[in-house]
């Protein structure tokens, strides 16, 4: 059975007042297996960060259903949205979310502790990913502390730690420069090949590249996948630098 | 009109700020208007027929100091939350090119418009209800009602003044703070965690120290004349005690929480701790603002409560009969004859002549000498020999009042007899319980017994130390005795007196006529005076007259301890206010961002709540412990105005903090409800 299924999303914000309507997604189907590394792809507006938001149970799709594990997100009581999301969810904010209140280690143990976990749980969940992601001597330290590329790489720590069933990233590559974010994608490629899936919204062919699969989405609409089969990384980020080209010239899907 | 571009832009973003500086301008104009009103009261004519109307102008006077100083004080408070919040803007508009000159100019404009606005609107409060306070006075006075609107010119522009005053002032600090600081931390500084104050520790134990200094001089002092000169600098102690304490305790107690790691990883004390941790300042200066407001009103209200209610107690205590009259004379030992007998005659004659039927009268000779008990038990009465100021000598100062054993006997209509070097004792607010009673200079006395019935006087009740009746067998061998080693200076303290009170029987009106009459006739500089030979009149004193003035004096306290209680506790509300709502919008995005990584809207429910209930109810609790340490103070301080009615006070402090807790937690309510929409509303899709 596949983790996610997406049938006929559609999304449409109206202004306050009703009047201005911006229809952000149309028609959007996919699914993503178990395991799967799925990267989306699109111009800046096309409706990327409101499909996430509505695979998160962040937001309301206007139609269509979201299948999680099987699960409707619709029948998810309101009540029980909140901790839905924070024992199935992984969340890396496009804008970081993090808190000023809190230092960035007790920012990332935040779901932890919101799920009740003892500390010492935490701590040790904590030190390796820390490592990992290079924040280990930043742990104490306030959020308007630190760089745009330290608050994101808190961001991605956050959403691993509770190992949830899916990931979602919204330009978790975003504030970094290419060497931290070359590390970041080697982490996500590492957990994926340990079984986590993954869904990384992204405008970096090279991020993209990283991934098993990638959707390509253009006005509100899915339109164009492309898989990576056999290819090696060189070879998927030229067909996406290809498809890319098609959209930004305006072609039509065959 | 149009407006320059500064003032427009002044005025713009007074408009976009309305949240923040609606409670502002109405903290201002509430103010103005409490300065208007007291101040109005102050000079009022229809206030001329009030009794006791000059000590009440007196004390609105001296009240609308107290509010111009608070206004200052708590002005300066509120505008450093607009400033926070503006302080963002400025820095945008630094970085985009305006210089800290043209922020000056808009931070003038901006002071301008709020100081028009406060002012006018405050003015114009104030002049529509002073009306009313003033009915609300005379009704407090139980003087005549008069109903014509009357504006006191004088009032006006003495409050435009001292406002003004006040506003250039916030002016010249906002600029202050502007011009000290960079373009980008102006920009953060809304973001910025505050930093623990250094030396904290430190502080807080200074703090507690002043707190306990404070409380045990409250309980410790046993008398109201020490009482009196220590009450205000316990004041002050508890109040910087305060303010330390919960300053530096609030972040010590949060730095302790945060450490101990099964106690801050929960759900429910995460956020809160965290959150308080973040502002403890803020937090700390506004909860002990909160404390010390709370202990002034209901200081306030429970003693001239106290004051008010007990008034007619107070009076009869100071006046236990309807007429008073002392004189001193001088007499050789020897004659036999009674000295005042020709004034007493002419007293009676002149009391009958009105008709007046003399009853419950108290006749006798005195002496009064004041002393102290030394460490030893003996008694000094040399005031060269006394540290007149160390707080156990004052502690210790009691007047001694000798009474012939003939007069007591005829008084009482008993019949006791004692033997030279013997005494009665009836010790009047103080205890003695040695055998004999010693004095420095050379007087000893063996106490016989207790002179149980003696009536006790107006006088000693009204005094601020207590008072030792003794009944001597004879009053010249006392003073002969008391003399002996004294310095000339003290010496001539000592003189005879002799007392006559009694009642009359008559009303109101006749015994107010007989007692000017007795003054015109008796006393020195009287138009009939009548003269006696070797006496000398001093105070005559009618009930009746008395109670004006002592009315005048209870009813303006209580009236001003209302319009000053309604003051602090407008200041508390609005305190309470400006934390809760400004940091409801500081939190709305955090707990937006929470909501996103998971928590349930019970668990944010309950995290306020219990941040809430800190912030509440830390600062209720220490009022309250003030309070029971300041009781016993206080309690002195009334017998000085002549209230001697401890469960009185006891239940004036009772309710008056009964119902200031209702109010405080309906207060609670209402903003935590405010909070919870503000953080909650964000976006309630999710
Ligand atoms: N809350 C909202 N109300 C109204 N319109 C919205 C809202 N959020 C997004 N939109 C609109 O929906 C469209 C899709 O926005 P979305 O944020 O999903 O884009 P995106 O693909 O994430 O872009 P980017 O790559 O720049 O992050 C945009 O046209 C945007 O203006
Ligand atoms: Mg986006």
């Amino acid at each position: 059975m596949s983790i996610l299924e997406v049938k006929n999303l559609r999304k449409v914000y109206s202004s306050r007042l009703g009047g201005n309507r911006v229809e952000a997604l149309r028609d959007v189907s996919f699914t993503v297996e178990r395991g799967e590394y799925v990267a989306i792809m699109g111009e800046s507006g096309s409706g990327k960060t409101t499909l996430l938001n509505i695979l998160a149970a962040l937001d309301k799709p206007t139609g269509g259903t979201v299948l999680l594990d099987g699960k409707d997100l619709k029948e998810v009581r309101e009540a029980a949205v909140a901790s839905f999301r924070r024992d199935n969810l992984g969340f890396v904010f496009q804008d970081f979310n993090l808190l000023d209140t809190f230092t960035l280690e007790d920012n990332i143990y935040l779901p932890l502790v919101l799920a009740g976990k003892r500390y010492e749980e935490m701590r040790g969940r904590l030190t390796p990913i820390a490592a990992r992601l290079e924040i280990s001597d930043l742990l104490k330290k306030y959020p308007y502390e630190v760089s745009g590329g330290q608050k994101q790489r808190a961001a991605v720590a956050r959403a691993m730690i509770t190992d949830p069933k899916l990931l979602l990233a919204d330009e978790p590559t975003g504030a970094l420069d290419s060497r931290a974010s070359d590390e970041l994608l080697r982490l996500f490629a590492e957990i994926n090949a340990r079984g986590q899936t993954i869904v990384m919204v992204t405008h970096s062919v090279k991020a993209a590249s990283s991934a098993g699969r990638v959707l390509f989405i253009k006005d509100g609409e899915v339109f164009h996948q492309l898989y990576r089969g056999n290819d090696t990384d060189e070879l998927l980020y030229q067909k996406i630098s290809d498809t890319l080209t098609l959209i930004a010239t305006g072609g039509r899907r065959q | 009109m149009k407006l320059g571009f500064y003032p427009r832009l002044a005025a713009d973003g007074i408009r976009k700020n309305r949240r923040m500086y609606l409670p502002y301008i109405l903290t201002c104009v509430g103010m103005v208007m409490m300065f208007y009103i007291i101040l109005y009261l102050a000079v009022s004519p229809s206030l001329d027929a009030v009794k006791g109307a000059d000590t009440l102008r007196e004390i609105f006077a001296l009240g609308s100091w107290v509010i111009a100083v608070f206004s200052a004080i708590f002005l300066f408070y509120t505008n450093s939350f607009l400033m926070r919040r503006r302080k963002k803007e400025f820095g945008l508009y630094n970085i985009l090119g305006m210089g800290k000159g043209n922020i000056a100019r808009i931070l003038l404009w901006e002071t301008v418009w709020t100081a028009i606005l406060s002012i006018g609107f405050g003015l114009f409060a104030g002049i529509a209800l002073s009306k009313l306070a003033e009915l609300g006075l005379v009704n407090v006075m139980r003087g005549e009602v008069t109903f014509d609107l009357t504006v006191s010119h004088v009032s006006i522009v003495r409050t435009a003044e001292v406002f003004g005053v006040i506003f250039v002032l916030l002016l010249l600090n906002s600029i202050r703070q502007v011009r000290f600081a960079s373009a980008v931390s102006l920009l953060r500084s809304e973001n910025a965690g505050e930093k623990p104050p250094r030396g904290n520790l430190l502080l807080g134990a200074a703090g507690l120290l002043l707190l306990a200094a404070a409380y045990t001089l409250a309980v410790s002092i046993k008398n109201p004349l020490a009482a009196l000169l220590w009450f205000f600098v316990a004041v002050l102690m508890v109040i910087i005690g305060t303010y330390l304490v919960i300053i530096a305790g609030s972040v010590l107690f949060c730095r302790l929480l945060q450490r101990k790691k099964s106690y801050y990883y929960q759900a429910s004390h995460f956020v809160s701790v965290s959150s308080m941790v973040y502002r403890m300042k803020r937090n700390g200066a506004g909860l002990a603002s909160i404390c010390v407001l709370a202990t002034m009103v209901l200081v306030m209200i429970s003693s001239t409560t106290c004051l008010y209610f007990g008034e007619e107690a107070s009076v009869s205590q100071r006046y236990p009969r309807e007429l008073s009259l002392t004189a001193t004379f001088t007499d050789e030992r020897d004659s036999s004859a009674d000295p005042v007998k020709p004034l007493r005659e002419a007293i009676e004659s002149i009391a009958e002549s009105r008709g007046a039927e003399l009853s419950d009268v108290c006749d006798y000779r005195y002496l009064n000498v004041s002393g102290a008990f030394l460490p030893d038990g003996e008694v000094e009465t040399d005031a060269d020999r006394l540290d007149s100021f160390s707080a156990s000598t004052l502690g210790n100062v009691t007047a001694f009042c000798f009474i012939p054993l003939a007069d007591y006997n005829a008084m009482t209509g008993e019949n006791r007899a004692l033997e030279d070097g013997q005494a009665l004792i009836y010790a009047y607010r103080t205890s003695f319980d040695g055998d004999t009673l010693t004095f420095k200079r050379g007087l000893s006395l063996r106490i016989a017994g207790t002179a149980d019935n003696f009536p006790g006087s107006g006088s000693a009740a009204m005094d601020v130390v207590p008072t030792v009746f003794l009944v001597v067998p004879d009053l010249y061998d006392a003073m002969e005795q008391l003399v002996e080693g004294m310095s000339e200076e003290t010496e001539q303290y000592l003189v005879m007196r002799w007392l006559f009170q009694f009642d009359t029987g008559l009303n109101a009106e006749g015994q107010q006529a007989l007692c000017k009459e007795l003054r015109a006739k008796l006393r020195e500089g009287g138009e009939q005076l009548i003269h006696f030979e070797g006496v000398t009149v001093g105070a005559i004193e009618c009930r009746e007259l008395e109670r004006d003035e002592i009315f005048g004096l209870f009813g303006s306290l209580f009236y001003l301890g209302v319009i000053l209680s309604i003051v602090f506790i407008l200041a508390a509300v609005l305190i309470i206010y400006y934390k809760q709502i400004s940091e409801g919008y500081e939190d709305q995005a955090r707990f937006d961002i929470m909501r996103k990584v998971g928590m349930t809207k019970r668990e944010i429910r309950k995290s306020i709540n219990s941040q809430l209930l800190t912030v509440f109810f830390l600062p209720l609790l220490l009022a309250a412990l003030h309070i029971c340490f300041a009781f016993p103070i206080i309690e002195k301080l009334l017998r000085l105005f002549g209230l001697n009615n401890v469960s009185l006070f006891a239940l004036t402090t009772a309710l008056s903090a009964a119902v200031f807790a209702l109010f405080y937690a309906a207060v609670y309510r209402l903003t935590s409800n405010a909070y919870y929409n503000i953080v909650s509303g964000a976006r309630e899709a999710g």
